[in-house]
């Protein structure tokens, strides 16, 4: 065996495995990008997209089996594969003239899916639905025992919210494919909240819990293959309430969103790939200080084979944040992907910059995604 | 080829390793969760019922030190101890077992463990009684006050003896054997003459010393009590050799019974919250905390408020600590006292002083409403019990417009979970 045959080899054990520990890995382990406007809201949203469909901005996730945006796509997924992705964030936070620095790595998609018939195809995974991992720290003061005590309080919040999709799609004609979805949501959160008095006869005091969430959604899909090269896709999904459970009490009950969305893709040769897509979701149902979004994507893949290059914008809104508009925020996303082993094996990189502006803040993140997808 | 690969798969892995950190400055309320933390103040005005004291917890010859005090007449306590001797036989040799009728002895040197004085005092003077041999617990300051008055037979000047070169007196023997400033704490081993220190082998060579201590102004010191760094007395003696007088120098011998009389004695207990004195008086608090206190809320400052009934009493420039503790088992005034440091809060407490005395008890209050189970009483008492003459005794609960109280602030639940 060649050095070159041993490295594909290796490569391929290492996504296998990789796979395999990103799969048993607890769904509340798994995070999609934070960000300070979820803080007062029920969270980030997550976004749904495998590494190759967020390279191009997310134009491409209503037609990527490996995404879990839509379930049509699968139809047409060939053999067995599992798809998991990294993400690495650095962001910027800028708010009240104050600049942060924060970083964290997450794992916010697994996705595994085949077909088990010649018309019908299924596919678990689970994905983001809301990140809820932030820390505040924030300095106040009050009078205590008629004096002024100033103190430092840090509230916090480490977990997520996961969507664990249950997936069918079949193609019914040689232009028309459709799918539909059942999505579990499930997650936890460990929420502190300290208080330190710069005065020490206070105590410190830290208080503790594990908040868990659950919730039921469903979805349906099409694809539509209008002409050779041409795509549409459309989708709507609609999730019920999101509960909230503290030591098996139930601390909130949330209306969660509807949502609809589309997408068109042009192929005008093999190499060339241009999409677009877009999404509305209510938001504005989950209570105030939420508002209904729109979000857009355009991007293209160049080039087949083995090597593609990948890039896109996204733009839209922000279901929370304060004051009386939406924040609004714009990427701009580059990737590219490399298969191994006979196509048994791809690896696929993609680098994001994002900025988020709303009332008296913005957040400038860089985003490097890696993602293994294995077809044994 | 493969090289290219490995360094992009390296710098991948590099680029997307796991790190983690989401703490920013919080500019509220926009961008803070909608829910903040809940902090209150209430003052427990009928929580505390059922209070009494009891004294005789540690008695003079119990406590740890010895108190001298010196108030012209106002309190004054006297250190007494007792040395039991060595026989009215010892041997002649160290080789053998012979031993020899003991004839008297030439001196003896007494070692004295000051543990705290007053560095301000002047001319701290110390003169040594011989007392009778029959001292013991019950001896009281008026039993001994006759040898008190003229039995002296030695009179030490601690100022003058510190002041001399090599802090050592060549004419009376006298010295200083260690001083630490730190800790004002000095170690004294002072010559007594056959006069002073008379052997009677008909009383086994047993003797007992009182000390007085004076000064320019009203000053108090302690003196180590036990048998590692209690007074010791070393005899030199004359043993007959075959109608030979031979000079031995047996082992040190630590006094046995070491005590401290003093006048006035402690008024009797009244209706009051005592603590403190000798013997030690304890005050048994019972309290009862308020459901929203246990259940639904964390205490992050809790203050005892107790008002004097009379200024605190005691040796002039002495302040003492009162400890409060929880207890284990409330049993009156046997109730064991839990006397681990994170149930047990202090405060000082100066003479003279009539001022509200708040104790703050923080960390009894968050173990009671840990443990629902736990007896809710307190017991106040003086860290170290009966080493001081102090004593502070405040109003009862029956006492409506002065009675103990708590003020306690604490922090609701936070509504975790709560959008």
């Amino acid at each position: 065996m060649t050095a070159a045959g041993r490295f594909v080899g290796w490569t391929v054990r290492r996504a296998a495995l990789a796979a395999l520990l990103v799969t048993v890995y607890p769904p509340h382990r798994l995070y999609a990008q934070d960000s300070q406007f979820g803080v007062r809201g029920l969270g980030t949203p997550g976004r749904y997209e495998s590494v190759r469909a967020r390279s191009t901005g997310g134009a491409f996730a209503p037609f990527d089996p490996l995404s879990l945006l839509t379930e049509a796509p699968l139809a047409d997924i060939p053999v067995l594969t599992a798809t998991a992705m990294e993400a690495a964030s650095y962001r910027d936070v800028d708010v009240g003239g104050t600049t942060s620095t924060l970083r964290n790595t997450r794992f916010p998609l697994l996705n595994v899916g085949g077909r088990v018939g010649p018309r019908l195809a299924l596919a678990a995974g689970f994905t983001t639905y809301l990140d809820k991992s932030w820390d505040v720290s924030e300095r106040d003061s009050a009078v205590l025992r008629g004096a002024l005590q100033r103190y430092t309080d840090e509230l916090s919040s480490d977990g997520s919210v996961a969507d664990l999709r249950l997936a069918a799609a079949s193609r019914l004609t040689r232009r028309i494919a459709i799918g539909a979805g059942i999505h579990l949501l499930s997650g936890s959160t460990r929420q502190t909240a300290t208080r330190r008095f710069d005065d020490t006869t206070f105590h410190t005091v830290q208080q503790v819990a594990e908040v868990t969430y659950s919730g039921l959604g469903f979805s349906g899909s099409i694809l539509i293959g209008v002409a050779r090269g041409l795509s549409l896709s459309g989708w709507a999904r609609s999730d019920n309430r999101l509960r909230a459970k503290v030591a098996d009490t139930t601390s909130a009950l949330t209306d969660l969103p509807r949502g609809f969305g589309g997408g068109v893709l042009i192929a005008p040769s093999p190499s060339v790939k241009i999409g677009g897509s877009f999404a509305w979701r209510s938001w504005s149902r989950t209570g105030p200080g939420s508002f209904d979004t729109w979000s857009w994507a355009g991007g293209a893949e160049i080039g087949s084979g083995r090597m593609p290059v990948r890039f896109g914008v996204r733009g839209g809104q922000l279901p929370f944040g304060p004051g009386t508009q939406a924040p609004t925020e714009f990427a701009a996303a580059a990737g590219t992907g490399r298969t191994f082993a006979q196509g048994r094996a791809s690896m696929d990189l993609g680098l994001e910059r994002l900025e988020r502006r709303g009332t008296g803040l913005t957040e400038r993140v860089w985003t490097v995604l890696l993602g293994i997808t294995v077809r044994p | 080829m493969i090289r290219r690969r490995l360094v992009l798969l390296g710098a991948a892995v590099i680029a997307a390793a796991c790190v983690e950190d989401l703490t920013t400055p919080g500019v509220c309320p926009d961008y803070c969760p909608s829910n903040q933390i809940t902090i209150a103040d209430t003052v427990l005005t009928n929580s505390i019922s059922r209070d009494s004291a009891f004294r005789g917890y540690v008695l003079a010859n119990q406590a740890g030190a010895l108190l001298a005090t010196f108030d012209s007449g106002v309190v004054e306590g006297r250190p007494i101890f007792r040395v039991n001797g060595l026989g009215s036989r010892a041997r002649i040799s160290g080789s053998d077992t012979t031993t020899g009728p003991i004839l008297g002895a030439d001196s003896s040197r007494l070692h004295l463990f000051i543990t705290r004085y007053d560095t301000t005092a002047r001319n701290l003077t110390l003169r040594f009684f011989r007392l009778p041999i029959t001292i013991d617990s019950t001896t009281t300051f008026a039993s001994v006050a006759g040898p008190f008055t003229d039995s002296l037979v030695k009179r030490v000047n601690v100022d003058s003896l510190l002041a001399l070169p090599g802090r050592k007196n060549s004419v009376t023997g006298d010295s200083v054997v260690s001083v630490d400033t730190v800790n004002h704490q000095i170690v004294l081993s002072l010559k007594f003459d056959s006069a002073a220190a008379r052997y009677v082998p008909n009383d086994s060579g047993t003797v007992a010393f009182g000390i007085r201590l004076s000064a320019d102004a009203p000053t108090s010191l302690q003196i180590a009590n036990g048998l590692i760094q209690g007074a010791a007395l070393q005899w030199y003696i004359r043993v007959d050799s075959l109608s030979v007088p031979v000079a031995r120098t047996p082992i040190s011998l630590v006094a046995p019974f070491q005590s401290f009389v003093v006048d006035p004695a402690p008024p009797p207990i009244d209706s009051t919250l005592a603590v403190g004195g000798v013997p030690s008086a304890r005050s048994i608090l019972r309290v009862t905390l308020p459901r929203f206190l246990r259940d639904s809320s964390l205490i992050i400052r809790g203050t005892l408020v107790l008002v004097p009934a009379v200024p605190a009493s005691g040796a002039p420039s002495d302040s003492f600590v009162v400890e409060a503790h929880t207890v284990v088992a409330d049993l009156g005034a046997k109730s064991p006292i839990a006397v681990d440091a994170t149930r047990t809060d202090t405060t000082i407490i100066h003479i003279g002083a009539t001022d509200t005395v708040r104790i703050e008890v923080t960390n009894l209050l968050q173990f009671w409403a840990a443990d629902s189970l736990q007896p809710t009483s307190l017991v106040l008492r003086a860290k170290y019990e009966a080493t001081s003459l102090a004593e502070v005794r405040f109003y009862p609960s029956k006492a409506a417009a002065f009675r103990p109280t708590l003020a306690v602030t604490f922090v609701r639940r936070y509504p975790f979970g709560a959008r």
